[in-house]
């Protein structure tokens, strides 16, 4: 039997369940593998005699023992995974709870140095004295481009403001000697 | 191996051209005097060049007198360099009606040489085609 066939069996098989217990021998004898006495079951041996002997299509009839004992331990596993999960739940509950205390003392630390240290009333002393309105005001009214002016443009703005004779013409009389200076020089 | 010194990267050079600029943006009148007295005196070519481009960009009355009706400066600087160089500014200058003043009332003078006015003539034609 191809597998295809065998996957179309068994889907026939989970989703048409009255078929699977008209299948279902009721005068089977349930007990036809297995020996309680001797041997400890370890996996679902509950199945009709009959269905071995006719190879009819059912559900636990086509499965090797070994296959069984797969499905078995994923079943296991599958309880072993609802424990990790709830294992989970748990844990992110604990961090849950470590950040509420986290939050809580940092609200109550905050709260413990407002009223000892700072209190809003001083911060805005604080502010009025150090930084008026009116300083704020001509802060921003300042040619933004002379924040992000480059230093040769800055020096020329300075020089520009400077008295011609008395400061300017000495700096360029004593420019001017130096480049004659290193061009004697590299002459 | 020729050794050329290269003026432009010069630290004393680029001193000497902030401190000209800086004259070229001074609203102080006297920027003019100083300028004609230190820059336009200077024996180094592309230091009266910078000065000379420096009182045309002024576009004063003053400044513009200087570089137009002087002998040896601006216009008639021995400096082709030079010369062109300010005659270029000239002509580039976006409002050119102060120009245009001064070089009228130097080609009418008599005050002034000929090769002066002969100068001046020329680059008022040029200006006037401009």
């Amino acid at each position: 039997m191809s597998t295809v066939e065998k996957i179309t069996q068994l889907s026939h098989r989970i989703f048409n369940t009255s078929v699977n217990e008209q299948n279902t021998s009721r005068t089977s004898n349930p007990f036809a593998a297995s020996n309680f006495q001797k041997n400890i079951l370890t996996e679902d041996v509950f199945e009709p005699s009959k269905a071995k002997e006719a190879k009819n299509v059912s559900f636990t009839g086509n499965l090797s023992a070994s296959s069984k004992r797969i499905y078995s331990t994923f079943v296991g596993s599958l309880s072993d995974l609802g424990n990790k999960f709830y294992e989970g739940i748990e844990s992110i509950v604990a961090f849950g709870k470590s950040v509420r205390d986290g939050i809580v003392n940092t609200w109550n630390k905050i709260q413990e140095i407002g009223n000892k240290e700072i209190s809003l009333e001083g911060a805005k002393n604080i502010l009025n004295k150090e930084v008026s309105f009116e300083g704020a005001k001509n802060m921003l009214s300042m040619d933004i481009t002379s924040l992000f002016a480059k230093p040769k443009e800055r020096e020329i703005a300075k020089m520009a403001k400077m008295d011609p004779h008395s400061e300017v013409k000495p700096m360029l009389s004593e420019a001017l000697s130096a480049l004659e200076a290193d061009m004697v020089a590299a002459a | 191996m020729e050794n050329k010194f290269n003026i432009k990267n010069n630290k004393n050079f680029n001193k000497v051209s902030n401190i000209i600029e800086s004259l070229t943006i001074n609203p102080n009148p006297d920027s003019v005097a100083v300028l004609e007295e230190i820059g336009t005196n200077s024996s180094i070519d592309e230091v009266r060049e910078l000065t000379s481009r420096a009182l045309v960009k002024r576009n004063e009355h003053g400044s513009l007198s200087v570089v137009i009706s002087n002998r040896g400066k601006g216009i008639n600087d021995m400096s082709t360099v030079v010369a062109m160089s300010t005659i270029n500014e000239l002509l580039s200058l976006e409002n050119k009606e102060e120009a245009m003043k001064v070089l009228e009332s130097t080609i009418s003078s008599d005050s002034f040489d000929d090769e002066v006015k002969e100068n001046a003539r020329s680059v008022k034609a040029l200006m006037a085609l401009s």
